[in-house]
């Protein structure tokens, strides 16, 4: 086992997982003394009654000041300072985001301006910026996949630049993560898939990139068992809720595995063709996930067959020959974004060609991968790869996932 | 406060010393480079102008600050703090983590792996002052401890591993 000579871990968010976790909300919000919340959603949320399950749980207990369900999907500087312009307005003193990535990366930039009264966000960005403690903040996630609700990162667009600014600070945790199986009742089987294979694409990264440490590696590796083990059949089956539950709590377990070991190249490409393309994040994982560890292989391949175990269970990782765990773990991601595309009766994309959006208008044409590869050159995650990637590595790997094909690993350079 | 003790760090002076000569020789090489370089050249040309960033030690301790001015000329600005705006500041957490990184018995990588340093400013521009002094230590060091400062030697062609090194190293040395 990899036990590196340091490594910082930690979580202190308080999590509240169950079928009816909703109920604490007033009482978390108690403790810093906060009773006048702004919830903070999108529409698509607010349209499928969850904001009103979360409003019903507080009712009695809570003043909410303003309920604002204006996050679009890829939310923006601009729509950051807008919404904390309105926080300031109607006089709340914490927030309740809920929803997915979007909104809870937004709420953690809204209160990031509104704690340090500013309206520069940009001050902010990098690692480690915020020097104290923000407002509170509780996090309800309606996906289970985007680990927001436990990370210290947050990723809002700059669209002016094409861009995803990433912010980093352990100030960034949200007081509480509400994890409620009720929240996921509704999701969308494509975005179940998605954002559950974002869920993937960080517990399998946190486990395979630099900063890995063997306290990360039990939060991911347990999160990829729950993610193999409950992704499809929910697909299939979304009312059973002991199986959305143990899907959300695997997302939270995701974060926070790479909360603390931090992610790599398959992130940093995502944020780029999410930033140029504005494909939908969980979908840019699932397709580059298998990319990234090929491209890592010949420097990380003892840290990706050591995920095979949890990928596969236990008969198939002692079928597996010596030699070939690594490849094993690859295959079966692979396999996993096939079954998804059947489950999902085509909706889940395996590679960037087939992403359609609602015109069915290629989401990613080819022409846009040069553009993809030069944003990826600013990706801070980058950093945290193992191998180094310059502007013609990033090409080949993305020119190998619009194809869909397997990367030609003699074609990756070595040091 | 009566009878309060303050305990204050001892000032390492050699460490100290150490780091001061190694960021003026890293700062004059990356000045250096930005003549030289084609890479290095294209990275500082995407930058703004009046653009600077730094590379120290929290909370005081030794850096350096390199700047690009409004004629796109790249210039070691030594490392006092106060005299200009510092854009993009990459710090390290302690003089020791920063002793560590710049003898290369932590790589870059490893070094931000483990938390020791933290970024202020726009991370598109620290990814291109890290790529650059990847490049600068390539041009500085011998293979073999280069290899142990970045994650990976590049094949470089021959001209620019003799020519431009040497180019490098001159006007390293002499400051231009």
């Amino acid at each position: 086992m990899y036990i590196p000579d340091y490594y910082e871990f930690g979580c202190p968010v308080n999590i509240v997982a169950g079928h009816d976790s909703l109920e604490k909300t007033a009482d978390i919000l108690a403790v810093p003394g906060s009773s006048q919340p702004m919830l903070l959603t999108d529409k698509g949320v607010r349209q499928a009654g969850l904001a009103d399950i979360v409003l019903d749980a507080v009712k009695d207990r809570l003043d909410i000041k303003c309920v604002e369900d204006g996050v679009p999907p890829d939310s923006d500087l601009k729509v950051v300072r807008q919404l904390a312009q309105l926080y300031n307005q109607k006089g709340c003193d914490s927030i309740i985001a809920v929803g997915g990535g979007s909104v809870l990366d937004t709420a953690k930039g809204i209160n990031m301006l509104v704690s340090e009264k500013t309206d520069d966000l940009m001050q902010f960005t990098g690692a480690g910026a915020l020097k104290r403690k923000l407002r509170p903040l509780i996090a309800v996630p309606t996906t289970a996949g985007t680990g927001s609700e436990v990370t210290i990162a947050a990723v809002i667009a700059d669209h002016e630049k094409n861009r995803k600014m990433i912010f980093g600070s352990h100030f960034l945790l949200p007081d509480a993560a509400l994890i409620d199986s009720r929240m996921t009742l509704t999701l969308p089987a494509h975005i179940r898939a998605a954002t559950a294979m974002d869920a993937m694409a960080h517990a399998v990264e946190a486990c395979v990139m630099l900063s890995k440490n063997p306290l990360s590696d039990a939060h991911a590796k347990e999160a990829i068992r729950r993610i193999m083990k409950h992704l499809l059949p929910l697909i299939a089956e979304p009312e059973n809720k002991e199986g959305r539950l143990s899907l959300a709590l695997a997302a939270a377990l995701a974060g926070i595995a790479f909360s603390n070991s931090l992610v790599g190249m398959v992130h940093a490409l995502g944020h780029s063709v999410g930033s140029v393309c504005h494909v939908p994040h969980g979908n840019c994982m699932a397709i580059l996930l298998s990319y990234g560890l090929e491209y890592n292989f010949h420097k990380t391949e003892e840290r990706i067959a050591d995920i095979l175990f949890s990928l596969a269970g236990p008969e198939i990782y002692a079928k597996t020959p010596k030699s070939q765990p690594a490849q094993k773990s690859i295959d079966c991601i692979r396999k996993l974004n096939r079954d998804l595309f059947q489950a999902t009766k085509g909706l889940h994309a395996t590679c960037l060609k087939d992403l359609k959006d609602r015109e069915q208008h290629p989401m990613v044409p080819k022409e846009k991968l040069p553009e993809i590869a030069q944003t990826a050159l600013g990706d801070g995650m980058v950093f945290y790869n193992p191998e180094d990637v310059d502007y013609e590595d990033w090409l080949m790997v993305l020119e190998a996932a619009w194809e869909g094909v397997p990367l030609d690993r003699t074609k990756v350079r070595k040091g | 406060m009566e009878g309060f003790i303050e305990i204050r760090p001892r000032r390492r002076f050699f460490l100290r010393l150490y780091l001061h000569i190694m960021l003026r020789v890293l700062g004059r090489a990356i000045q250096a480079a930005a003549r030289v370089d084609e890479d290095v050249k294209k990275e500082f040309n995407a930058m703004p102008e009046n653009y600077t960033f730094s590379l120290g030690a929290f909370p005081a301790g030794p850096c350096m600050i390199i700047g690009k001015d409004t004629q796109g000329i790249v210039r070691y600005m030594g490392s006092d703090m106060e005299k200009q705006p510092v854009h993009l500041k990459i710090t390290l957490k302690s003089v020791r983590h920063f002793f560590s990184l710049l003898t290369f018995t932590e790589s870059t990588p490893v070094s931000n792996a483990r938390n020791r340093m933290i970024v202020s400013g726009d991370v598109p521009y620290a990814c291109a002052a890290v790529r650059i002094m990847d490049i600068v230590q390539v041009y500085l060091l011998p293979r073999w401890m280069a290899k142990m400062a970045i994650k990976r030697y590049p094949r470089w062609t021959f001209k620019r591993h003799t020519v431009d090194r040497a180019k490098v190293l001159i006007r390293t040395l002499l400051g231009f």
